[in-house]
């Protein structure tokens, strides 16, 4: 990675940095899925992760959200190193992700899914279950209040009672954004939050993350839509074959050389197909 | 030193049944996926097929009578995963379900053996043959014959898996069911007919099981399943060369360990063998690729 | 008659808390016990040697510490509780499902096998007999009367056990581990630790285990290793899949379904002359079916797994938001959504 930043020479003055990684790499029966990754994640901005099939994409994501480790390299979540970290330590620290293929709790109603999210829970130890129940009650109806008022704005609301395995797709994908941001993230890994769902939905989860962005969450999403990308993202980050190709924003990313220029249109051919 | 030696001699033998035992059911878990917690009765009951037609129907040899019986046993084996096992794995996604089902195919294969022969030990008629001396060791001619069959089995399987079409097809199965269905593998006959194999072999080694002991009841294969558990994971679940290297390594360590601590806590040596496996090497000996 | 009816009693509350225990690691957590009757055992065994005398004519044991009811019961629970800890250290960190229940399904075999021989411990095969019962002196109850009194206590603990195992099961503890059975990767990436929380609901469930383990032991006086083979483990699996997996009344149905009508009533029929065995085997081979129907037909079982409804959280009520169903309508902008964190301003 080279010293530039994200940003290029004259706007990283200032930046924060809320995540970063360096020479993530990450084999599978020898083949390198990751060679070398690292990029900065700036804080409190939108950042997308695009490439094409196979560039490693979901396994950086994982790596960074300890669902997987990695073989070499580091990874920090503002100044806290999380190399290696179990995941549900790194989601203490603040990092949430998303999966590709939603991942709902299928047995659970779509609030109780919501109420799994907050951390911290006193509710989650044996000793005030049987000892405290009063103030576990009250923190159960806080989480309640909100994680309601959350699937009113994820319209999910109607379905709070149901059982989460019997939603729709489009419904998964909302429940599972909005089961991560109910565990109140400081950055929020979105693995292709609009893939497979219909155009009007591709809309109304892009509010939602320029949402997010309003509220200070910092946000990393792989998405091969360059239109989303350009109407919702501050930042681009290339990857391919593992390696960072390149940063920045779109429009420079679109005049930079000729090799990611060729890289590029084959992503938005990719992207107008789909 | 003898003692060393006789116990050597134990252990080979139970290395044989335990072999025979630990590949088919190493063999089944590779294709299904799913552990067949019914295998120590599927031994049992191949051990009575064998007995019926050795002292009860025919009066055949015991080694025919063995043959027939293990064949009986994988007819058995196709039919039980035909009409239970696969409809329970294909209609659930989790595991669990199925598992639950052959657990509960265990209690009951137990308790209609023990209801059709009752809970007597029973005996094979066997000719009865000397010991003799094989180096430093001392084996009868069955001990030699059961340990004849297990080195026959793995060359055999070992053959088919390496050069026929239905090992390939096997071994492409085991490392990943779905690539090898598109790539055009009849995945419906291959389960099958691993399910045959495994029968048989359940069949077989509950019979030279019974060989080996003298005696027969309903409940040795149940108690004896966990001897092969031991060896299958000390070998890595689902690794056929894996299950060799286990229950070899198993049955000699059960049968010399008797010669030093007081036999009758064997078997737990077994068991200790497992969690040390599990603790160090949960992958075991030998890993095979994608089950983690 | 009422010898009968009473032993029908103290077997149904007995499962029920037994079948709790599992519920709270298979039902809600996901964990494939298939040892759990040698949870049950150590409960019984650890009561036995508490309640015992220091020492008796012609048994072996170890501790004999005298104690009174609540007390040993208690140690047989704790005891119980102690054996799950050291097995989800072994086995509950790096295995999946079907590992898990091979080496459960074995240590389970094994320490029949060790307790069988290992008699200075728990007296080998023969397992512990003449253990008091309970209240029996201080009462002046006799043997007919003993029954129907001891009934009723595992009555009382059943009832304690239920509210207690009720309040964890609604308590965000039990949504966590259902959390972890549904999808434990998903689990841990909300920050939840899944060893510990499997580890918590193995603690949980043979706690009951051991506890009824010790009301087992006290109501017959005796505890026999035959008691604990692995197809025990299979009829409380009966007792949790028929009653309805994941649901506290459901083991109570299950219990009275499976353990009083199927296990316990037929072996107040008469034996079939010349074949002694032959109806207890033909009943478990019941059973093993009964289980696999309920499994295929309805494989929630009768009573099953409740939800727990947004309105019991007493949280204000909305109205049903007109716009929720997306393919409806145009997308209005989203509400601003309020954060507990992570407000820059």
């Amino acid at each position: 990675m080279s010293g530039a930043g994200l940003l290029g020479s004259a706007q990283s003055v200032s930046q924060a940095v809320a995540l970063h990684c360096e020479g993530i790499t990450k084999a599978f029966q020898g083949v390198h899925a990751v060679n070398g990754a690292a990029f900065e994640i700036p804080q409190g901005q939108i950042t997308a992760l695009i490439g094409p099939n196979g560039a490693g994409k979901t396994t950086v994501v994982n790596v960074l959200s300890g669902a997987m480790k990695c073989d070499a390299g580091r990874a920090f979540l503002g100044d806290t190193e999380i190399t290696n970290w179990p995941s549900y330590k790194i989601a203490r620290q603040g990092l949430l992700r998303t999966f590709q293929l939603s991942r709902e709790l299928g047995g659970l109603t779509v609030l109780e899914n919501l109420l799994t999210a907050p951390p911290h829970q006193a509710g989650d130890s044996l000793v005030n279950v049987l000892l405290r129940p009063g103030s576990i009650r009250r923190q159960e109806r806080e989480h309640a209040e909100r994680a309601l008022h959350l699937l009113e704005v994820y319209r999910l609301y109607r379905h709070r009672d149901t059982r989460a395995r019997e939603l729709s797709g489009g419904q998964k994908k909302l429940l599972e954004m909005a089961r991560a941001v109910m565990a109140s993230p400081k950055v929020l890994l979105l693995d292709e939050p609009m893939a497979g769902v219909n155009p009007a939905l591709i809309d109304l989860i892009g509010d939602y993350i320029l949402d997010l962005k309003r509220s200070g969450v910092t946000v990393l999403m792989i998405e091969h839509n360059l239109n989303v990308v350009e109407k919702i993202c501050d930042y681009v980050i290339v990857l391919a074959e593992g390696r960072t190709l390149a940063t920045g924003r779109l429009s420079e990313l679109r005049e930079n050389t000729e090799v990611v220029k060729a890289y590029l249109g084959e992503v938005m051919d990719a992207g107008a197909a789909r | 030193m003898s003692l060393f030696w006789l116990s050597v001699g134990f252990g080979l033998v139970t290395a044989s049944v335990l072999t025979i035992a630990a590949i088919g059911l190493s063999l089944q878990f590779g294709i299904t996926n799913y552990v067949n917690f019914a295998y120590g009765d599927f031994m049992a009951l191949g051990a009575f097929f064998t007995y019926v037609l050795n002292n009860q129907l025919l009066h055949l040899n015991i080694w025919i009578a063995l043959t027939l019986g293990s064949l009986a046993m994988g007819v058995f084996a196709v039919t039980v995963n035909h009409f239970l096992l696969a409809p329970f794995a294909r209609r659930f996604p989790t595991t669990h379900y199925v598992l639950i089902v052959t657990f509960g195919l265990s209690l009951i294969m137990l308790n209609v053996i023990y209801s059709i022969w009752g809970a007597d030990v029973r005996f094979y008629a066997v000719p009865i043959t000397v010991a003799m001396h094989i180096g430093p060791l001392l084996l009868t001619k069955n001990q030699l014959i059961v340990m004849g069959i297990a080195a026959a089995l793995m060359l055999g399987v070992h053959t088919m898996l390496r050069t026929t079409r239905l090992g390939k097809s096997m071994r492409a199965m085991s490392d990943n069911t779905a690539l090898a269905m598109t790539s055009g593998i009849d995945t419906r006959l291959i389960t099958t007919i691993t399910w045959f194999l495994s029968g048989a072999m359940a069949g077989l080694a509950g019979t030279v099981l019974a060989i080996d002991e003298g005696n027969l009841t309903p409940a040795s294969g149940e108690l004896f399943l966990f001897v092969i558990f031991a060896a299958v994971i000390l070998g890595g679940i689902g690794s056929i060369y894996g299950a060799m290297a286990g229950a070899i390594l198993i049955g000699l360590a059960t049968e010399i360990s008797a010669a030093f601590i007081n036999p009758a806590y064997k078997l737990d040596v077994a068991f200790v063998a497992l969690i040390v496996a599990l603790l160090i090497r949960p992958s075991g000996l030998i890993a095979r690729p994608g089950t983690t | 008659m009422t010898y009968y009816v009473f032993t029908l009693v103290f077997f149904l509350f007995d499962y029920f808390i037994l079948a709790m225990g599992l519920n709270i690691q298979y039902g809600a957590a996901g964990i494939l016990n298939f040892a759990y009757i040698g949870f049950v055992a150590i409960g019984a065994y650890f009561t036995g040697v508490a309640s015992l005398p220091a020492n008796t004519l012609g048994q072996q044991y170890i501790l004999g510490l005298g104690l009174p009811f609540p007390l040993n019961t208690l140690i047989g629970g704790l005891a119980a509780m102690l054996l799950s800890v050291a097995v989800a250290l072994i086995t509950l960190r790096r295995l999946r499902t079907d590992y898990l229940a091979i080496v459960l399904i074995s240590m389970s075999l094994v320490l029949y096998d060790f307790c069988n021989n290992f008699v200075s411990m728990f007296n080998g095969a023969d397992g512990l007999y003449n253990v008091p019962e309970p209240f029996a002196k201080t009462l002046g109850l006799s043997v007919n009367s003993f029954i129907p009194f001891f009934a009723c206590v595992a009555g009382v603990v059943a009832l304690i056990m239920w509210f207690v195992m009720s309040r964890v099961t609604r308590a965000p503890l039990g949504r966590t581990f259902r959390a972890v059975r549904d999808d434990h990767v998903v689990a841990a990436a909300l920050g939840k630790d899944v060893f510990r929380m499997q580890l918590k609901s193995m603690m949980i469930g043979s706690f009951y285990a051991g506890i009824g383990g010790g009301l087992l032991i006290q109501f017959g006086g005796s505890f026999n290793p035959t008691a604990w083979l692995p197809g025990e483990t299979f009829v409380v699996f009966a007792v949790l899949i028929v009653g309805g997996a994941g649901n506290n009344i459901g083991m109570f149905v299950g219990a009275l379904l499976v353990e009083t009508l199927l296990i316990h009533l037929p072996a107040f029929l008469p034996e079939i002359p010349g074949h002694p065995g032959l109806i207890e085997y033909f009943d478990l081979a019941v059973v093993g079916i009964v289980l696999m129907l309920m499994l295929w037909f309805r494989p929630q079982g009768m009573v099953p797994e409740s939800v727990r409804r947004a309105a019991s959280f007493g949280a204000s009520e909305r109205p049903d938001g007109e716009a929720d169903d997306l393919e409806l309508g145009t997308p209005a902008a989203p509400a601003r959504v309020a954060f507990e964190s992570g407000d820059p301003q």
